[in-house]
């Protein structure tokens, strides 16, 4: 239907800045913080200060819904329990972990001679064993969705990376493009599935041109380009892209799963080696950043190391006219202090001058807001119902719906929190449901 | 350890950058004005004095007219401001306020569709009623029900119909200062005559090339028919329009005359081309019924809304006794953006559902019976071999 036709829009990538120098590795830093937080779930902490720890020693566990453990990405001594930023904007206890720089591993840590037996139960028992969540930015438990008892056709994964300054999923497939076919192949075994495709920009021919000559050794893998829009990263939309199916819930319910490209290719070392999750790549990159570039680390590295590895911020950047961006600049959260630890959901920081400060008018009502919205809602409408706390309403026009992707906001040209305005009537909901 | 500034996310904005935002998206609107503006003042103006009719100030004066439209509703605004907040009484202050409330356009646009012989004190009157009235007591920019600059011109057609005919303009008419342009509009003569007929109608203006062309009597720009299209082109391209809005609205007026014409025995495609190059629809439809505030945000509102204008222009024109139904269309249905905008929201954003199919059905229904009795009752007026559903006639 045309007037239920969400196109996306092209939005500069400004990737290049943080492309142009290799993936650098900052493997020991002389500390680490261990965040006891996983999502919205606050960890049980299984060490206490002064205890011994090897990488990939147990330190803390999650309980509940998506049950796991939590490793030690660093050897050495547990020195205190400080708290640090988290990227989730809050201050959250973390265990501090002295790096004696010995890199002494955890005994489970050992090479597997052989993986083509594992069953599909122990497949997915080794997501769980390793803490294995979503890298792509919301930390979800793998093993939970490869739990469905839904049949699973396709495993997709997704390195379409559709946020602008983001290229940590980039470089990293760039740099070892085979793990990402080696994930991918265990996630398919651990789903039970013969097909698996890996997305991603269409203008990200380096990928393909990696990838393409390795395919003929994993056979059900095909590679499937997504336009250059924003959010073509959307789970929906890429199901809807490879399968022409849509779904309510969760990505399951139409036979598939959707995984994020660095999680795929640490899950190849947590089958092939028994490394768990402990380390990922980030991206610091921004116009306040001196050399824009990648950076593969340990889990709790301070952002600050790695800035001042990037050279510091730009000569002239004055910090309370500027961005601390934890995450995407479409979805991110501005942190206001520069005193960040690396997470699993951490994905980028940018520090970005903020734009200069002119009067914008009030909205008058263009509706290019409901234009983008790849929802079909009316953000303005939904704003006028959250104005009157019309909760029935705000229900009735389906904000919960809403992804935050930050389209409206984006768009708006009298410069208004749509976005914002949208959240807080899902709070509004959340709350009077 | 440094400090950072707050910020909410996207952190980026379109509206960040040089040439973007609500400013430009008006600053768009304005050169869409142009070729409109510089048609009336060809028409008006140009034209008559290279005929030798007019003397060189005559010849301004279209021109300076539109003008003063502007200026005047900026002067009554940047009076409302100053006299209703106390911050904003230096000249900076009240500059900066009026540049985002766009002041300028209800004004312009006013002068645009009402006769050029109207005195001035009555523009002024228009101007007052649709920036002060229709606007400033809304609350503002944004936040106007009724499009100012139509609630100005429909405030002039009720109370000052007299005396602009007395100052030698007729409402909605043609000049009559001017000899070229001699006699009443196209519709007026409709609205007198109750025929559907070619040679009434068109032929007396020439043909229907010089309706597009816009050379017939009409308000000062509204008859431009091909500079408005050209307008239309560029609003649409630089998206300060939505481009489908204006085209349904013609398209139903188009269709809905089509039947009417058929109803009363002519079934000529010259009628329905007629009807949407005669009067003020053109004009309104790519400049008023488009106007942000004051009509639906979401795509699906829209086109609903320009189903309803289509027929109630209908409605207003060939029933009523008005011989324009355009301005009075747009007015009446400003009144309903607020519900249509609900209702369509919630529409689109839950799809085809039971609870959603019940209103979209009403709604649809609603539209219908108010186009079928457009044409019935509009067929029969005009109709000159009373051919068309002979019972109905006299029940409605």
């Amino acid at each position: 239907m045309i007037l239920r036709k969400a196109k996306g829009i092209h939005i500069d990538g400004r990737k290049q800045m943080s492309k142009e120098s290799p993936l650098h590795e900052h493997l020991n830093p002389q500390f680490v913080y261990i965040p006891l937080i996983q999502q919205t779930s606050a960890l049980k902490r299984t060490v206490e200060v002064g205890d011994d720890i090897l990488i990939g020693q147990v330190v803390a566990l999650r309980e509940g819904f998506g049950a796991m453990p939590i490793h030690a990405s660093v050897s050495g001594k547990v020195s205190a329990i400080k708290k640090v930023w988290h990227c989730s904007g809050k201050m959250v206890d973390a265990i501090e972990i002295k790096n004696d720089m010995l890199q002494r591993m955890d005994a489970s840590i050992q090479p597997e001679a052989d993986t083509t037996h594992f069953t599909r139960e122990e497949l997915i028992e080794k997501m769980k064993q390793a803490g294995l969540s979503g890298l792509g930015g919301a930390g979800f438990p793998t093993y939970v969705k490869y739990q469905t008892k839904l049949p699973i056709d396709v495993v997709i994964i997704n390195a379409v990376e559709c946020e602008p300054y983001l290229t940590c999923d980039y470089m990293l497939i760039n740099a070892y493009p085979e793990k990402l076919l080696k994930g991918l192949h265990y996630f398919m075994r651990a789903a039970n599935a013969n097909r698996g495709v890996v997305c991603f920009k269409s203008y990200n021919k380096h990928i393909k041109e990696a990838l393409q000559p390795l395919l003929v050794n994993y056979p059900g893998i095909e590679l499937k380009e997504i336009k250059d829009i924003y959010p073509a990263g959307w789970e929906k939309y890429i199901v809807q892209q490879v399968t022409g199916k849509t779904y309510e819930g969760l990505p399951a319910e139409a036979g598939v799963i959707v995984d994020n490209s660095a999680t795929a290719m640490v899950y190849a070392d947590v089958v092939e080696k028994n490394i768990p999750l402990i380390s990922r790549v980030i991206t610091i990159t921004g116009e306040g950043v001196k050399n824009p570039r990648n950076y593969y680390v340990p889990f709790g590295t301070p952002v600050k190391e790695l800035i001042q590895l990037s050279g510091g911020y730009t000569d002239g950047l004055v910090p309370e006219k500027a961005w601390y961006i934890a995450g995407g600049p479409m979805t991110g959260r501005a942190i206001l202090i520069d005193d960040l630890i690396v997470s699993d959901t951490l994905g980028a920081v940018i520090v970005k001058p903020m734009p200069e400060d002119k009067a914008h008018p009030e909205c008058l009502g263009c509706g290019k807001c409901a234009d983008v919205c790849p929802v079909f809602l009316t953000p303005t409408e939904i704003r006028r119902a959250y104005e009157t706390k019309d909760v029935d309403l705000i229900k009735k026009l389906n904000a919960q719906k809403c992804m935050s992707c930050g389209l409206c906001s984006y768009v708006c040209p009298s410069h208004i929190e749509i976005t914002d305005f949208v959240g807080k009537a899902k709070d509004l909901l959340r709350k009077g449901a | 350890m440094a400090r950072f500034a707050n910020g909410k996310a996207p952190f980026l904005r379109t509206s960040d950058a040089k040439n973007s935002g609500t400013g430009v998206i008006m600053r768009d609107f304005m050169i869409g004005l142009l070729p409109v503006i510089l048609f009336a003042w060809y028409k008006n103006g140009i034209k008559v004095f290279i005929e030798g009719n007019i003397t060189f100030l005559e010849m301004l004066y279209p021109l300076i007219f539109i003008l003063l439209g502007g200026i005047l509703s900026t002067l009554f605004e940047g009076l409302y401001f100053y006299i209703t907040d106390k911050n904003v009484r230096s000249f900076k202050a009240l500059g900066q306020k009026l540049k985002v409330s766009y002041a300028v356009i209800p004004g312009l646009l006013l002068a645009m569709v009402v006769p050029l012989y109207t005195p001035i004190w009555v523009l002024m009157f228009g101007a007052f009623m649709g920036t002060i009235v229709g606007k400033m007591l809304f609350g503002g920019f944004g936040n106007n029900i009724f499009n100012p600059a139509l609630l100005g011109y429909i405030a002039i057609g009720f109370t000052m119909l007299g005396v602009i005919g007395n100052a030698g303009g007729v409402f909605n008419a043609s000049e009559v200062l001017i000899d070229a342009y001699g006699g009443a509009t196209p519709l007026g003569t409709l609205a007198g005559t109750k025929v559907i007929d070619y040679d009434t109608l068109v032929a007396p203006y020439g043909s229907l090339w010089n309706f597009l062309l816009g050379t017939i009597p009409g308000a000062l720009a509204e008859t431009g028919s091909l500079a408005i299209i050209i307008a239309y082109i560029w609003l649409s391209v630089r998206k300060v329009i939505k481009w489908f809005t204006p085209l349904v609205y013609i398209g139903t007026v188009f269709i809905l005359s089509w039947f009417i014409g058929m109803a009363a025995g002519d079934a000529g495609i010259w009628f329905p081309v007629y009807s949407i190059l005669s009067g003020g629809l053109m004009f309104g439809a790519v400049f008023m019924a488009t106007e942000p505030v004051t009509t639906p945000r979401n795509p699906l509102g829209k086109v609903v809304f320009a189903l309803f204008l289509g027929a109630l222009t209908v409605l207003f024109r060939y029933i009523g006794n008005l011989p324009e139904g355009v301005g009075t269309a747009i007015i009446v249905m400003n009144i309903f953006t607020l519900p249509i905008d609900k209702m369509t929201a919630i529409i689109r954003a839950q799809g085809i559902k039971k609870s959603t199919i019940v209103s979209a059905l009403g709604l649809a229904a609603f539209l219908l019976i108010l186009m079928v009795y457009a044409i019935i009752k509009a067929g029969n007026v005009y109709s000159t071999f009373i051919t068309f559903v002979p019972f109905i006639k006299g029940v409605f």
